[in-house]
């Protein structure tokens, strides 16, 4: 890692797309006052300028390695690989939302700010090398969140999701804190650089340094909980219920994707050589995730709760590929992701578009004959419901089969075998949401519906891409190989 | 058959696959209410797919090639983990091939065309047509892999959407069953190609790689409790998927439910070819990547399958449904086909071979009939059905061709095949070949009462039972002539498929 002396190592070229995207947030802010009601859409136009503007700003930070800012955020290939997935997440959140929010008259300008600060935060966490820019991010993210799921201001159900998220998140920012304040106080460094300088140094001495295995083991639990890995996954069900769909949405993908490159940095690039030692406690988690996730999954019959389940069942197999510490292992872990997203981002979406009907529709119920009510969408979810199962040609079965190769490799059985078992329990639940679509329809009358122009677009894009990338895994698995091999 | 040489450069494999793909988009992009142009267009695709499928055959030389592949491709897919796109066909796949494209343009061409969402029938139809042939043509054990699972999703729905009774239920025991069987072979997988990693160096999921590298080596238990060859570990990781589809006795209980509770286009292809698939399976996997497992886990599956050779006979014999009695004739008649297969020898492996094509033929035929009984007659209970051959003679006749098949009479195809098994089996284990030979005496005696039974004792209760249309002659005409051309033949089928099979691995040690 080059080392800039230019003074305090200022280089806002580093961190160009991060301040693009918050740049925008404030315009957006200034553009409210002055728009009228009836013209917000300009304001989801103007936030989705700025964010391709910051991704066209990520494309020279590919292949590069620039410690900037006293090595507190670093610009390089990873950083890169998670910008380009948040800022396309959030782009395709911006598209579909004019429409859902005057569906549900809640069509505010703060909103497109929130998510911008929301999409900076999570790239800067990306992005952070150091304690410090990590507690950043994950604060800019947080709040921004904290705010949007209770966005629905007079539905009661949104204020509680908002209220949960506060109190149960504020906890695990203590415990993140706390975390850092003792690995601080056993390593007298910030600077992943220097924490990881420190426990090589040391040697075997940092397997046994109380104080560090601590402030490790309390920070695991902060980033667990943004990662909605279990046992840290109380609040994902009920704030993911209670959100406005499509804050769930853009939460579900992007705030996980985030929370995991903060743990691939920490565990994988800073504490390799005590890998022994964050190996099982990581290793239960994921374990816990997998049989949480799934076997709960089974019993709910509402989609958004469904899916809340799954995600934390997808957290555990995400967790998986960080367990062997390789490059191949993290590459797996980042193509992961990256398929999640898509799939995740669709499976939601279309709930979204369902739920402009009102809160009733994620109900499994609502779904019955939705093949013939509306065949479009019913036909995508079925694309991403097989996606998150795992079956071929989608990317879910890349994404696990690249997981499961890891393991096997790196003669990890016991994880790999309750993988294995709970993807088998998995089939039940997503196959049975498509089940229920081609089930006969209840009422006679049919209600066709269009869905709007955006709003298919990204569906059919977010579909299309779950299937080519299933098809086709070679190119980003590249991308996602490339940018894990940074570490090594 | 070497009857003319092929052009090289075409893909002639990947049109196979690709043929009812591009069948499959246009019906999808047919309007739903046009169902006689969506019905026209999947028995196009199925047809020219069994043309070119014949093409294909008329072009295969004996015993030429590397390993005796032909029309071989191989592109990479991705590269960084060694995962190809390899496709080939040998003495294993050909004729499987071949009963591939036929069963599918059967099938399609029964379908009623007033079958509720025949669009969606017929498209996934199409697409499970690319993903069996799929099957048969990989070479690379993940493309393998993927045209397995990719099957399941569809017959998952064909028989969850548009079966009979407890479809769901069926449908998710079938899923079930399935599914635990494919994983378990998907982690053999990735552990032999590790395994191949770590002995060559060689980073690769290609069959024809692995294949030339038996995995070796001992793993020993954790807690003392002993030591498991690793290839036995693979072998039963991949015998479990290709058991349960098959479906070898114990993990056939999913089959009764399935088989009686799909429509019959879907059961053609579920009990003709799917089941071979699990056979199929076993020969080019399990015998050739495992050779010394497959010699020393072989004789107790030759139990099992003679077990189910037994048992399915004997179910056969109390049902009265008579779909559920083809169903168990069906489980018997696979048993002999996986006797063959683990008798290991030439004989027991090339009669194998040659009673899949068969099974795949008679089982067809045979559902075809218990359907155009029930559409007839409105039931499918022996104990109702009398003296119909009085009424249509030529049903009664057709009928019979078949039976006599199905019972193995000398002249049919069926005992082609099940004297070869025979005389594998009593090279390897004589006391299963005699316990096979109770199960022909059986198989006799269901199928002979079930043609006597409704079809000859007077007096003839279901009024108005009408003869065979020239329609339903046609669908059986194919697979009657393949019951007499293999039967007046028999040395046909062997002596193509015979320098394939003698290059196993598992007949060289």
């Amino acid at each position: 890692m080059t080392i800039n002396l230019n003074g305090l190592g200022i280089d806002y070229g580093a961190i160009l797309p991060e301040l693009i995207v918050t740049g925008t947030a404030i315009v957006v802010l200034f553009l409210d006052l002055i728009v009228p009601a009836e013209r917000r859409r300009w304001l989801a136009a103007v936030s989705v300028v700025g964010l391709l503007a910051a991704l066209v700003a990520t494309i020279p930070l590919w292949g590069q390695n620039r410690a900037a800012f006293g090595d507190t955020v670093v610009a390089d290939s990873l950083a890169a690989f998670f910008n380009v997935l948040l800022i396309v997440i959030s782009i395709l959140t911006v598209l579909v939302s004019p429409r859902f929010l005057r569906a549900l008259d809640l069509d505010h300008g703060e909103y497109y700010i929130l998510l911008l600060g929301a999409t900076a935060g999570m790239m800067l966490l990306a992005a952070a090398t150091s304690l410090m820019t990590i507690f950043l991010g994950i604060e800019l993210l947080s709040i921004s969140l904290y705010v949007l799921s209770g966005f629905a201001r007079t539905a009661l159900r949104s204020q509680e999701s908002a209220m949960k998220y506060l109190l149960l998140g504020g906890f695990a920012t203590g415990f993140l804190l706390y975390g850092m304040a003792l690995i601080y106080g056993a390593t007298g460094s910030t600077t992943l650089q220097g924490i990881a300088a420190f426990t090589t140094a040391s040697g075997l001495g940092a397997s046994s340094n109380v104080l560090l295995l601590l402030g490790i083991g309390f920070l695991s639990v902060g980033l667990a909980f943004k990662a909605s890995a279990a046992p840290f996954h109380m609040w994902t069900p009920d704030v993911y219920e209670g959100a406005p769909t499509l804050v769930t949405t853009f939460m579900s993908v992007a705030t996980k994707s985030a929370a995991f490159a903060a743990i691939g940095r920490v565990f994988i690039a800073t504490f390799p050589s005590i890998a022994s030692r964050w190996y099982f406690p990581l290793a239960l988690i994921a374990i816990f995730s997998l049989f949480i996730g799934n076997l709960v999954a089974i019993t709910q019959d509402n989609l958004k709760r469904m899916l809340a389940y799954s995600g934390i069942a997808h957290a555990g197999y995400i967790l998986l590929g960080i367990l062997p510490g390789t490059a191949e292992g993290f590459s797996a872990t980042l193509f992961y992701i990256a398929g999640y997203a898509v799939m995740n981002f669709g499976a939601f979406a279309v709930v979204t578009v369902l739920g402009s009907g009102g809160e009733r529709t994620a109900e499994l119920s609502y779904w019955r004959g939705l093949f013939y009510r509306r065949p479009f969408l019913a036909t995508v979810m079925t694309i991403f419901m097989l996606s998150l199962a795992g079956i071929p040609p989608t990317v879910g079965f890349f994404a696990k089969l690249f997981i499961f190769r890891a393991l096997v490799d790196a003669q990890i059985w016991a994880p790999l075998i309750v993988a294995v078992i709970m993807t088998i329990v998995s089939f039940y639940y997503y196959l049975r949401v498509v089940v229920v679509m081609l089930a006969a329809p209840e009422e006679t009358t049919v209600e066709r519906e269009r869905v709007g122009i955006s709003t298919g677009t990204v569906l059919g894009a977010a579909a299309a891409a779950t299937i080519i990338l299933g098809i086709f895994p070679a190119v980003v698995l590249n991308w996602a190989t490339h940018a894990a091999s940074l570490h090594f | 058959m070497g009857w003319y040489a092929l052009p090289t450069t075409v893909p002639w494999l990947t049109l196979a696959v690709v043929i009812p793909l591009s069948g499959a988009l246009l019906v999808a992009l047919t309007p739903t209410v046009a169902r006689r142009v969506i019905k026209q267009l999947g028995i196009l695709a199925s047809a020219i797919t069994l043309l070119l499928v014949l093409v294909i055959v008329g072009g295969f030389q004996h015993g030429v090639g590397n390993l005796h592949l032909q029309f071989e491709e191989a592109r990479q897919w991705v590269p960084t983990v060694g995962i190809s796109y390899h496709v080939g066909v040998d003495g294993l796949s050909l004729f499987l091939l071949g009963l591939n494209a036929l069963l599918f343009l059967i099938a399609i061409l029964v379908t009623s065309p007033a079958t509720p969402r025949l669009k969606q029938f017929i498209l996934l139809l199409l697409i499970l047509e690319a993903a069996t042939a799929g099957i048969l043509l990989s070479l690379d054990l993940i493309l393998f892999y993927v045209f397995w699972e990719a099957m399941l999703v569809p017959l998952y729905f064909l028989i969850g959407v548009w079966g009979e009774g407890p479809r769901v239920y069926a449908a998710f025991k079938f899923l079930i069953y399935t599914v635990i069987g494919s994983f378990a072979m998907l982690v053999a997988i990735l552990a032999v190609a590790a395994i191949n990693f770590a002995q060559t160096g060689q980073l690769s999921f290609d069959w024809t790689v692995l294949v030339q590298h038996p995995a070796s080596g001992v793993w020993q238990l954790p807690l003392n409790l002993g030591a498991i060859g690793i290839p036995q570990l693979l072998f039963l990781g991949f015998a479990l998927a290709f058991a349960i589809k098959m479906p070898l006795f114990p993990l056939h209980t999913w089959l009764p439910a399935a088989y009686t509770a799909s429509p019959i286009p879907v059961v053609i292809v579920l009990a003709g070819l799917v089941s071979k698939l699990g056979a199929y399976g076993f020969l080019r996997f399990n015998l050739a990547l495992f050779p010394d497992a497959a010699h020393s886990l072989g004789p107790a599956l030759a139990v099992l399958a003679t077990t189910g050779i037994l048992y399915g006979a004997f179910m056969a014999l109390v049902q009265t449904d008579l779909k559920r009695l083809v169903a168990y004739a069906s489980m018997s008649h696979l048993g002999f086909i996986g006797l063959g297969i683990f008798a290991g020898n030439l004989l027991g492996i090339e009669g194998a071979l040659v009673q899949m094509v068969n099974h795949g033929v008679i089982i067809a035929a045979l559902f075809l009939i218990v359907a155009m009984i029930e559409r007839r007659t409105g039931t499918r209970d022996r104990a109702q059905l009398r003296g119909l051959g009085a009424r249509a003679p030529l049903f009664a006749a057709l009928f019979l061709v078949i039976s006599l098949a199905a019972l193995g009479l000398p002249g049919l195809n069926g005992f082609v095949g099940e004297f070869l098994i025979m005389l594998g089996a009593w090279t390897a284990f004589v006391p299963l070949a005699v316990a096979a030979g109770i199960g022909v005496i059986l198989a006799a005696w269901y199928v002979l009462r079930f043609y006597q039974g409704s079809f000859q004792e007077a007096p003839p209760q279901p009024a108005g039972f009408i003869e065979m249309r020239v329609a339903d002659v046609g669908v059986l005409a194919p697979l009657l002539a393949l019951m007499i051309v293999i039967g007046v033949s028999p040395a046909f089928f062997p002596a193509a498929v015979e320098a394939t099979v003698k290059a196993l691995p598992v007949l060289l040690r």
